[in-house]
């Protein structure tokens, strides 16, 4: 589904990205993890064409996605609040995003019952606009909306920080319906060890903008994660 | 403590991004600074003999006297549309061991600084030094600087309580409202007796008491009102709006850009800087009030066609100016959603063509002064349609300028979309409708020249996709930098 090839990105002379080849197939749920400077959301935003690849491409679905935007409509993304239109209400966030990928009131209205639960009743109907809700609400919020219009590739940075506990469980039900069921292919970032091998079927670990760890998610994994953070080396 | 403070403005101030941004505005604003103290200075000084001139048989000081509550009225009006109130990020301070009041004195006194507190001692000096150079007695003089300037410290505070509190503003302005009624009708002149009273002042040097009082008494009343609500969640706090509900699915009939129509609906109703720019396009409105009502004017019908454009054009020109910066805190999301750049930018364009036609029909008043200058605001309306909003959205579109929705302009530091790129797409704004109407004005005749100037804005919307693409491959060039500078703001 996602082929990234010769990858890199530098600022000043700076390298912060520089991935030669990975491949995500199809249905796949993709975790991401690494500290703070290690390229998880440069990466992102390579594949959201935010900002401009310095070597290498990454292909969506057959889509180079710096040469086309023919990756939008089947693409789709929460990366931080400037993906929320402040002074908009929940509902009109949604049938926004929904008119954009072509989804009509009714469409929206129904794939929101969905998630009734996961609103908590603090979403909808709140007579409150976006920039006065909390930061787990807002993230809420963003959350769903990018899994508005049938998406079948979603990228999700950071779900799991602000988030309350028990949203954080009915997130992960969420994304491993999405993967497993819908064959949706799904990209997360993560500091969270333990959600992420949860979640996710294939972990890789960037370190200073490169690959160092990929691993198919097993019951050792978690173990092998920790070790690599804390410092230690796996026996 | 307080010097600590004032070093934390400071670096607020020096390090502020637009502060930060080429030499070249650095300079820019330096002049535009220098230019606005020059005239409040010039002004002052010259006040004195323009009106020993006007009203040879009444002192000047007398004449101000009578004038000065149009002034204390028009700054009150003026701050509350333009003066940023002192919302200090106090959260960080609630926590360290510092006294509220401390804080709270900080806070208040900071707003004694403001540019429309300086304004007003770059008038009044000047004016002041004159009335003492032509013999004016020195203890009135000073008294009644001194109080001016309580009034006008009293104006800064009560402002700040308008601001905060609704009751204030609806008492303060129903009465403001009674009383020009009754000024306007000839019922009652209120001015009389307050302009009475301000002789009073500068005659009895000792009565600086009551406006030093009325002063004190504000900064007591802001005082009590920020202490008792020294929360996050109080006065100082930014507050939750509540919820607008109109329903604007009527809107659905503009088939495909409804979407974007929609929310630049909302993106003006809702948000504190648009607002602001809505209210400014209305006072350009009465523009052509200073060209029509003057002699020497109507000998040069070139600065008329300029004028007229003016008249219609604000808000295309005030918010046009700015599209995508409008749209800069969510942009990520606009350019990662399936989002064609032509919808985008044609429910701008609607919009700004709707505000000209709105304004066109509020400007039938104007009728007054005759048919031909009527016929100019509508070539200059024309004009404006076809040409002016697509160069303004040409200019707006080399704009990388991030905006704080949610935030009032501040009336000098507003450097938010402000570069030399945009002074230059200026130009032709202004010179393009002088030109169009004055050749062949000159070469023919008056009527003709309307005639060129309203078929160009014809020719525009003839040209409109034309013009749209060309727009449009700015926007697609400079995607990157555009996502990147908008992502620099805090």
């Amino acid at each position: 589904m996602i082929t990234t090839s010769n990858l890199s990105k530098k600022y000043n002379n700076n390298l912060v990205l520089k991935i030669d080849s990975l491949e995500i197939p199809r249905g796949q749920s993709f975790g991401l993890v690494g500290n703070n400077g290690a390229g998880k959301t440069t990466y992102f935003s390579l594949l959201l064409d935010l900002i401009q690849p310095t070597t290498g491409y990454i292909n969506n679905n057959n889509v180079l996605v710096h040469e086309s935007e023919d990756w939008k409509p089947f693409t789709s993304s929460f990366i931080d609040e400037s993906f929320l239109i402040g002074y908009l209400t929940a509902e009109e966030y949604f049938y926004f995003i929904g008119e954009l990928r072509n989804q009509n009131k009714a469409d929206v209205d129904k794939l929101l019952a969905q998630f009734e639960d996961f609103f908590h009743g603090e979403i909808l109907k709140q007579k409150k606009y976006l920039r006065d809700l909390s930061k787990g609400n807002q993230k809420k919020a963003g959350i769903v909306a990018a899994l508005i219009g049938n998406p079948e590739v979603i990228i999700l940075d950071e779900p799991f920080a602000n988030l309350d506990p028990t949203t954080q469980i009915r997130l992960k039900g969420i994304i491993k319906d999405l993967a497993e069921k819908q064959g949706v292919t799904v990209l997360i970032s993560s500091h969270d060890l333990m959600h992420v091998t949860d979640v996710c079927e294939r972990i890789v670990v960037l370190e200073k903008g490169e690959i160092i760890k990929d691993l198919a998610t097993n019951s050792a994994t978690l173990k092998e994660l920790e070790a690599h953070f804390s410092g230690t080396t796996v026996v | 403590m307080i010097k600590r403070f004032l070093s934390l403005e400071w670096k607020q101030f020096s390090r502020a991004s637009y502060f930060q941004k080429g030499i070249a505005i650095k300079i820019l604003l330096f002049f535009a600074a220098l230019y606005f103290g020059g005239i409040a200075v010039f002004l002052g000084v010259g006040i004195f003999f323009i009106l020993k001139k006007a009203v040879p048989d009444v002192d000047p000081i007398e004449t101000v006297n009578n004038f000065l509550i149009y002034w204390v009225l028009f700054d009150l009006v003026i701050r509350f549309f333009m003066q940023q109130l002192p919302v200090m990020n106090i959260k960080p301070l609630m926590a360290i061991p510092i006294k509220r009041k401390t804080i709270v004195h900080f806070l208040l006194g900071k707003t004694t600084l403001s540019f429309f507190n300086i304004i007003t001692i770059l008038l009044f000096v000047p004016f002041c030094v004159v009335l003492l150079v032509k013999g004016y007695a020195v203890l009135n003089v000073i008294c009644w600087f001194l109080s001016i300037m309580f009034i006008t410290l009293s104006v800064n505070f009560l402002n700040f309580l308008i601001n905060k509190n609704n009751t204030f503003f609806y008492i303060i302005t129903s009465v403001l409202a009674v009383l020009v009624g009754l000024e306007f009708y000839g019922i009652y002149k209120t001015s009389e007796p307050i302009g009475m009273a301000f002789n009073a002042l500068f005659n009895n040097p000792y009565l600086v008491i009551i406006p030093l009082g009325l002063l004190i008494g504000l900064y007591r009343l802001n005082f009590s009102y920020i202490i008792n609500e020294f929360y996050l969640d109080g006065a100082i706090s930014k507050k939750v709006e509540k919820v607008d509900t109109t329903d604007l699915t009527w809107m659905n009939r503009f088939g495909s850009i409804t979407i974007f129509l929609k929310n630049d609906v909302r993106l003006i109703w809702r948000n504190a800087r648009p607002k602001q720019v809505l209210m400014m396009s209305f006072l350009f409105l009465f523009y052509g009030l200073i060209f029509y009502t003057q002699e020497t004017y109507q000998k040069m019908p070139a600065f008329l066609a300029f004028a007229s454009m003016f008249v219609t054009g604000g808000f295309l020109m005030t918010f046009g100016q700015l599209v995508p910066s409008w749209d800069s805190e969510y942009y990520k999301l606009l350019m990662s959603q399936n989002i064609p750049y032509r919808k985008y930018l044609e429910s701008k364009w609607y919009l700004m063509v709707v505000a000209v036609a709105i304004s066109f029909v509020l400007s039938t008043p104007y009728l007054y002064f005759g048919w031909k200058i009527f016929g100019m605001i509508a070539a200059g309306a024309l004009f404006n349609i076809g040409l002016n909003s697509f160069i303004t959205l040409f200019g707006g579109a080399l704009n990388r300028v991030p905006i704080e929705l949610n935030v009032k302009a501040k009336a000098f530091g507003n450097t938010n979309g402000f570069n030399p790129t945009q002074m230059l797409i200026a130009l032709p704004k202004l010179v393009l409708p002088m030109l169009l109407f004055y050749v062949p004005y000159k070469l023919i005749n008056f009527e003709v020249g309307l005639i060129v100037l309203a078929l160009s804005g014809v020719l525009g919307i003839v040209f409109k996709n034309f013009f749209l693409s060309k727009i449009e491959s700015i926007y697609q060039k400079g995607k990157y930098k555009t996502i990147a500078a908008f992502a620099e703001k805090n």
